[in-house]
């Protein structure tokens, strides 16, 4: 976006960068130093040694996925039909979306027990991933839309005027297009799903389906709180998140340049 | 319910028809609905039974476990409006979001388009500035009330680069806290922001920023007059975002101030959750968790309205 | 929960109904009444759940294994919650019928409160007097008998208990400095300044969790005049006595004599301040019997280590009687409550074998001792005490006579601590704590703000 022809004005903004970075770095400096107080990576070791993070691993993974696939699929669908078709009382619907955006977990708790219980799904993955899902979708929802607003309808006028389909028009119109905002949907889900502590917690019963959010809690009891491993526990959980942010990285950048009708 | 999707969709025209001629105006846009339906089912199938299970045990004065709770009607709706702490908590919300995401806001959309410019090492800042958005408040609070501590790393860092007499112990005032929480918040947050303000910026199309280029423009005159109303969609959504996840704050004052001190930290997510778990007032804390709802929805409305408007005037 | 759903569904209007009444009809099939199961399955076979926020994994499968030596069939899965996540989870899963056999409860305010969950539990007085006979009350600690029985029904188990009122040094700063532990007030304030002097926090207390505060205004309290912050939590006495005042004074002359460290107003007991005392940077903190744990080597390792020092060094750690801030002579009171208790699921599937659980956790001689011996709870069969021999000790000479003396100490002790604190007034004491601290209110209107809110609460 900025254009740095001569070098100065390169280093201008490589230092004002260095700078604004400076107040983020500040407390991962500080967790990271904590994490290593004590025994060092010992502390690394002992979170290890707890012998589930395997399992645990595992099942962060089937939740995280699933509920990302469930996510980007309704998520794009909706998008395009919000923006780019025609629904009656549009407008109805997408509030009545967005308002199951405002309560807090708290209070989704209890009814959502009830609810996973009624449609049997307690104590399976899929009593995670439903609700995680369903609180995902409407800020997706909210974000892809407003992107695929930002898409000329030039184009999808060029594809009825060549006679392609609607769902022509997603194939090779939106979906291509909205990469980036994908890319960004997939992340956030990625983030909601695999940081999620009090619906594994509730609605799992089963130790062998516990999700990776737990692991903090085998150093943190009534009278004592390891801190050190708790944050060990941490830095190995925020790891697989953070390669996936950087896997996904060149997709937030094709848009417009990667060209979508070539 | 199932009726009504019906009827609608009964009228639906066939989505895989070519597009149809005629012109917009008239509605000559194919139907939408089959798309959007499956995402509105799934989530209002799922989540609007806890909505009116909490609308109903708003009407109760009930601690969540007793046999034989109590209907009082709206009168927990009625105490709630003579409640100091519920003013309190708006209040906070108010100012926490104006600046949490005006600052918030300013720094994602500078980094986006920094990052987006051809700076060294960028992949490096860019995971910087990711990595406390995966990092769950939970753990990361005792590490920041270790470095806002009177003995912590941000009054040593003061102090040696001659700032020292700013030193405070930050958390343990009522006037410094809330600030310090809102830092917490921005510091959580921007990474958020970047990613989408990332993601938008490459939907701006290269060749207008060439002509602009061409024509002299500034990076300035570039970043104010192209690319950020290039990006407003994205603006507006983090607003709407904003305002809701402002009325449900609740991990970063409940797990680093607990609300404190004296409720100088105190939100409406902190107030429901301490309401209705350790307090078991469930049916108080149904009550404020609809106001809750209420609020998020004027507050987007009113956000989404202006938007428009805006759109209005532009668009000339 | 379901209980409500019932009512609610006769009055929904329309088509939502028709989706939300299914739901909630198979919920309810699932659910079931909030009648005792009959059917009780075997008492010495079986498999059943446990939830807690405490003990942790290690000391539960020490237990359990124990317990298995005795009853070879029955299969214990304990799950451990955090204390933040225990309420938010219990509550639906006790509504459910796929709930835990046997859960945590605690007296008064705390996580898993008796009053709340009460309700879900199976009355076990029948079970006792089994195990221990009919004198089954002269044989357990009386306070954790009273302390978890909710409505007439004997609804938990006490594994132990806890008490309130010692302030724990670091005997081996004090001796580093050639300081004596402080045994009135202006002896503290010169101990504080001197370790300040040092670069060493004197008295950490972690005033944000005010949970904490209790404690220690209750002994400057008891200090003053024995007795009265307990008729006061029985609103006895109101809160604007006299000697209440006076302790908030003497609360509020400690944050501006520097015996309360810098900032406390910001700082959590758990982990910020009890990580201060254990790495050594703190030489005072009021925390209580659970305390005596670390008095061992293995357990002041573990904790100095877990605060972030590297090569862990155990010291010694002492218990002494709350200073005589008050100059009245009245030192050394000590208040407590049952620690946790177990509690038998009344919809559980297998309510005997749980029973037997519970039972034999809490009351057999080789349950209890394996309890006492982690001197985390003072154990609740009282002809139990800790196998010395058994225990090592970082300073057996010095810590073994402190130990047993505030065992012995506690075990006379009928003043509750928390146990009768509801939420609510320990939200508005813990107002009165810190708006009295932050000079943002005099002690005598934070006294009287904490009597009419005490008063609003039903």
């Amino acid at each position: 976006m900025f254009e740095a022809r001569r070098p100065s004005t390169r280093l201008l903004l490589q230092l004002l960068v260095t700078l604004m970075i400076i107040p983020y770095l500040f407390p991962l400096v500080v967790m990271i130093q904590g994490s290593l107080a004590g025994k060092g990576l010992g502390n690394y070791e002992a979170v290890f040694a707890v012998g589930t993070v395997g399992t645990f691993f595992r099942n962060s993974v089937i939740v995280s996925v699933s509920t990302i696939l469930i996510v980007y699929v309704l998520t794009m669908f909706a998008a395009f039909g919000f923006s780019k078709l025609h629904i009656r009382g549009k407008e109805v619907y997408f509030w009545m979306i967005l308002a199951a955006l405002t309560l807090p977990e708290v209070v989704l708790l209890t009814p959502l027990f009830a609810t996973t219980l009624s449609i049997g799904v307690y104590d399976t993955y899929w009593a995670v991933v439903l609700p995680l899902a369903a609180l995902q979708i409407p800020f997706a929802v909210l974000l892809a839309r407003k992107f695929i607003d930002g898409v000329p309808d030039s184009l999808f006028d060029a594809a009825r005027v060549d006679g392609a389909s609607v769902f022509t028009a997603f194939r090779y119109i939106v979906v291509p297009m909205t990469r980036p905002i994908a890319a960004a949907i997939v992340v956030l889900t990625l983030i909601g799903s695999w940081n999620d502590y009090l619906l594994p917690l509730v609605l799992i019963q089963d130790p062998a389906k516990q999700t990776i959010t737990l692991l903090p809690q085998f150093f943190v009891s009534q009278f004592s709180n390891d801190q050190t491993k708790v944050l060990a526990s941490a830095v190995i959980t925020a790891i697989p998140e953070i390669v996936a942010y950087l896997c996904l990285q060149r997709l937030f950048e094709r848009g417009l340049a990667a060209g979508a009708l070539k | 319910m199932t009726s009504i999707t019906s009827q609608k969709t009964g009228a639906r025209r066939p989505s895989h028809a070519p597009l149809p001629d005629g012109s917009r105006k008239r509605g000559g846009r194919p139907w939408g609905l089959p798309w959007i339906m499956p995402a509105f089912v799934f989530v209002v199938g799922l989540l609007y039974y806890c909505i009116i299970e909490t609308g109903y045990l708003s009407t109760l004065d009930w601690d969540g476990t007793s046999p034989t709770p109590t209907s009082v009607g709206l009168g927990n709706y009625s105490e709630i409006l003579q409640d100091p702490i519920f003013w309190k908590a708006i209040w906070h919300t108010v100012v926490f979001f104006v600046v949490t995401f005006t600052v918030q806001t300013a720094i994602g959309f500078v980094f986006a388009a920094l990052l987006h410019s051809k700076v060294k090492l960028g992949a490096v800042y860019k995971v910087l500035v990711f990595t406390p958005v995966v990092l769950a408040p939970a753990t990361m609070a005792p590490v920041f009330r270790q470095m806002f501590a009177a003995d912590g790393q941000l009054n040593w860092a003061l102090d040696h680069i001659g700032l020292g007499f700013l030193a405070q112990p930050w958390l343990a005032q009522s006037s410094t806290a809330m600030p310090v929480i809102m830092f917490i918040t921005v510091w959580q947050f921007t990474g958020l922001t970047f990613v989408l303000y990332f993601a938008a910026m490459g939907q701006i199309d290269p060749e207008t920023l060439e002509a602009a280029r061409t024509d002299g423009a500034s990076n300035l005159r570039v970043l104010v007059s192209i690319v950020w109303p290039g990006v407003r969609g994205t603006t507006v959504a983090l607003a709407m975002l904003g305002v809701i996840g402002a009325l449900k704050t609740f991990d970063v004052p409940y797990l680093v101030t607990i609300g404190g001190p004296n409720y100088s930290t105190e939100f409406l997510g902190t107030y429901i959750y301490r309401i209705s778990i350790p307090s078991a007032h469930v049916g108080y804390g149904a009550a404020l968790s609809i106001l809750l709802l209420i609020l998020a929805l004027i507050g987007a409305i009113a956000v989404a309205a202006r938007a428009n408007r805006k759109d209005g005037e532009s668009s000339v | 929960m379901l209980g409500s759903s019932r009512i609610w569904k006769r009055r929904l209007p329309g088509a939502a109904a028709v989706f939300t009444a299914a739901a909630l009809a198979l919920a309810g099939c699932a659910g079931g009444g909030t009648a005792e199961t009959t059917d009780k399955g075997s008492a010495d076979s079986g498999s059943i759940t446990w939830w807690g926020w405490t003990p942790d994994s290690a000391p539960a499968e020490a237990y359990i294994k124990a317990f298995n030596q005795v009853y070879p069939n029955i299969k214990v899965t304990y799950k451990k919650l955090t204390i933040d996540g225990y309420d938010a989870a219990i509550r639906p899963a006790l509504a459910s019928s796929v709930g835990p056999d046997v859960f945590d409860v605690a007296p008064g305010a705390a996580n898993g409160s008796v009053d709340i969950y009460g309700v879900n539990a199976v009355d076990l007085t029948p079970a006792v007097e089994k195990a221990l006979g009919a004198d089954w009350k002269s044989k357990l600690a009386p306070i954790g008998v009273s302390s978890l029985t909710a409505d007439g029904k004997l609804a938990g188990l006490s594994i132990g208990s806890n008490y309130a009122g010692s302030v724990w040094v670091n005997q081996d700063l004090f001796d580093k400095y050639s300081l004596k532990p402080p045994t009135n007030y202006d002896e503290w304030k010169q101990v504080c300044a001197a370790f300040k002097s040092h670069g060493v926090k004197c008295f950490v207390q972690g005033a944000a969790q005010t949970a904490f505060n209790e404690d220690t205004l209750q002994a400057i309290s008891n200090n003053i005049k024995p007795g009265v912050w307990a008729q006061a939590l029985d609103k006895k006495v109101p809160w604007t006595d006299p000697t209440i005042v006076q302790a908030l004074t003497i609360w509020k002359k400690l944050f501006d004599d520097g015996i309360m460290q810098e900032g406390a107003l910001g700082v959590q007991q758990y982990p910020d301040a009890n990580n201060d005392f254990m790495s050594g940077k703190a030489a005072m903190v009021m925390m209580g019997t659970w305390y005596m744990q670390y008095s061992t080597v293995d357990g002041s390792t573990a904790a100095i280590s877990g605060a972030g020092v590297g090569d862990p060094k155990p010291f010694t750690q002492l218990p002494i009687a709350f200073p005589d801030v008050a100059g009245t002579g009245n030192v050394g009171s000590l208040y407590g409550d049952a620690d946790f208790g177990l509690a038998v699921n009344k919809k559980s599937k297998s309510i005997a074998a749980a029973t037997t659980f519970a039972t034999w956790l809490t009351t057999s001689q080789a349950g209890q001792q394996a309890v006492a011996d982690i001197l985390n709870d003072i154990p609740a069969l009282m002809s139990v005490q800790p196998n010395w021999s058994s225990i090592k000790l970082v300073n057996a000479e010095k810590q073994q006579p402190a130990l047993e003396k505030l065992i012995t100490d506690a075990g006379k002790s009928p003043e509750p601590r928390l146990a009768t604190v509801s939420a609510d007034l320990q939200t508005a004491i813990g107002v009165a704590s810190t708006t009295v601290a932050a000079g943002q209110a005099t002690p005598e209107q934070a006294a009287a703000t904490l009597q009419s809110s005490a008063e609003k609460i039903k």
